[in-house]
């Protein structure tokens, strides 16, 4: 018992994106319970009404596209190959949620068109766990 | 009111790579440059402010030390791209609560090449990891929206580079003394669409150095004094339901100066403005007030920007052209606007120049300054 235990793959969310893995994956943000304001990151004092100790809440997975551009050139220490899309998601509870977009055509992308969260793997961290990421892409049609 | 703040004295290290160069040998060049500027001993001095971000602990005292050790309170300033400017601010303050009759500022860094990661530092988490995190993208994710807004184009943006680079060609101290053409900035490399490499500001080693005083004791080195004359400072405010990457609120900020300096945008009569990217001066000749929302691009297209032009903006080559170190930066901003008003700005000279407006901006907040003579 055990070393079979020490040698399974785990998934692991990656670090600061708050995201919530498993059957329904979501980003997990802050409502205030004064004035209904939603923030992600999730945060303790509210910036609209500055109550203290907002509620934990999952956010929609859906959302639109709010401003996008084409990253042609890498930084070190990322772990994105350019071209990628980085996005500004505008999510329906007022929050914006910066990405990457996938499963979409640099050349396709609109300021405005409806997007869905995805999660996927980024990287395998120094213990062998899977480090997963959230993207968004284009909603599919149906 | 308290007392009126002079700029009394500017100077500059040249702006470029000086990878052999200590902080200490720039920062002595322009402070030297400065005293002598303002006709002042180092030992008149009475406090000293060093804007630097990334130069280490005590750079104030390596700094200043260089010119003299008079046992004057030193204060390290650090606001990002806008820290000298911020320096200025503070050392303003004092002047005017009646601290201090003389004051000085130097900006100062030597930096890596390649791109600037912006946000986050070291907390970054997976804005880092994932490549999101990038100055040159921010500056695109709301270049991208003003498109999409107002049907900007990205000539227009670029043409603040192509005038960026004329001016620098103008300034002996910029780091780029060569024009380039719209034809060259957009088939320069893209970098993150629709900013392309030559419409980045680069990576620059240098110094700025300022004197301010006291108008009283201005008046015994010159008839004919520049005066930063009013300023504002602020960071980014929540508003419901609005989501931006201003690093502040820029409007606002200049609202206040305007109304403070008793003059209004059409009276500005040349202007500094913080292009790290080239959208930058786009948006801010709207933020400013010099152009209606929506209308910045055509407006920096057609020319109204350029020296003799309707306001002309970052006449010493900008950030684009000029360099942008970043801890230098706002001393460099004061030091071209107060030449410009003295006329003594060469072949950049804005004939007659009487008013002028400054934005510097850096991540975690922006200073709007208005200058008169």
């Amino acid at each position: 018992m055990g070393t079979e235990a020490s040698t399974e793959r785990k998934q692991v969310s990656i670090r600061g994106a708050h995201l919530r893995l498993g059957e329904s994956p979501a980003l997990i943000g802050s409502r205030c319970p004064g004035c209904g304001e939603h923030f992600y990151p999730p945060r303790h004092v509210c910036l609209n009404c500055y109550q203290e100790g907002l509620d934990e809440v999952a956010l929609s997975t859906r959302g639109d596209l709010r401003s996008f551009t084409i990253a042609r050139m890498g930084l070190p220490g990322t772990a994105m190959t350019p071209p990628y899309v980085i996005a500004q998601v505008w999510l329906p509870e007022g929050v914006a949620v910066a990405t990457v977009l996938t499963d979409v055509d640099p050349e396709a992308v609109s300021i405005g068109m409806p997007l869905e969260l995805v999660v996927e793997k980024l990287s395998t961290d120094s213990e062998g766990n899977d480090v997963m990421t959230f993207k968004f892409r284009p909603v599919r049609e149906g | 009111m308290g007392e009126r703040v002079v700029i009394l004295g500017v100077g500059l290290h040249p702006f470029g790579r000086h990878p052999d160069k200590s902080i200490g040998e720039l920062a002595r060049v322009a402070a030297l440059a400065a005293l002598k500027d303002a006709g002042v001993e180092f030992k008149d001095i009475e406090a000293g402010f060093c804007g630097h971000v990334v130069q280490g602990v005590g750079a104030g005292l390596r700094t200043f030390g260089e010119v003299g050790m008079t046992g004057i309170p030193i204060t390290n300033v650090e606001l990002a791209c806008a820290s000298s400017s911020r320096a200025a601010m503070l050392a303003a303050d004092a002047i005017v609560g009646g601290l201090y009759d003389l004051a000085m500022v130097i900006g100062i860094e030597k930096m890596q090449r390649g791109l600037l990661s912006g946000v986050g530092g070291a907390e970054g988490g997976y804005q880092s990891r994932m490549g999101i995190a990038l100055m040159p993208a921010l500056y695109a994710l709301m270049a991208q929206r003003h498109m999409h807004l107002y049907g900007t184009k990205h000539e227009h943006f670029a043409q603040a580079s192509v005038k960026a680079h004329r001016n620098g060609v103008l300034n002996p101290n910029a780091q780029y003394q060569k024009a380039i053409t719209l034809e060259d900035i957009l088939n320069s490399r893209m970098i993150a669409e629709p900013i392309t490499l030559y419409e980045c500001s680069p990576t620059t080693d240098g110094a700025s150095a300022v004197v301010l005083a006291s108008e009283k004791r201005a008046r015994q080195y010159t008839k004919d004094p520049v005066f930063m004359d009013t300023w504002a400072g602020g960071t980014p405010k929540y508003v419901r339901g609005e989501a931006d990457f201003l690093e502040g609120p820029n409007e606002m900020l200049a609202r206040k100066v305007y109304e403070e300096a008793g003059f209004g945008p059409e009276d500005v009569d040349v202007a500094q403005v913080h292009d790290a990217f080239s959208p930058g001066e786009v948006f801010l000749v709207e933020e400013l007030g010099f152009c209606p929302h929506g209308e910045g691009g055509p407006f920096v297209y057609e020319g109204n920007t350029e020296i003799g032009g309707r306001i002309p903006v970052n006449t010493d080559g900008g950030l684009l052209s000029r360099g942008h170190p970043i801890g230098a930066t706002g001393g460099a901003m004061i030091t071209e606007l107060t030449l410009q008003l003295r006329g003594q700005a060469g072949q950049r000279q804005v004939s007659g120049a009487k008013t002028a407006l400054m934005h510097n901006a850096g991540i975690g907040g922006v200073n709007v300054i208005a200058f008169k003579r």
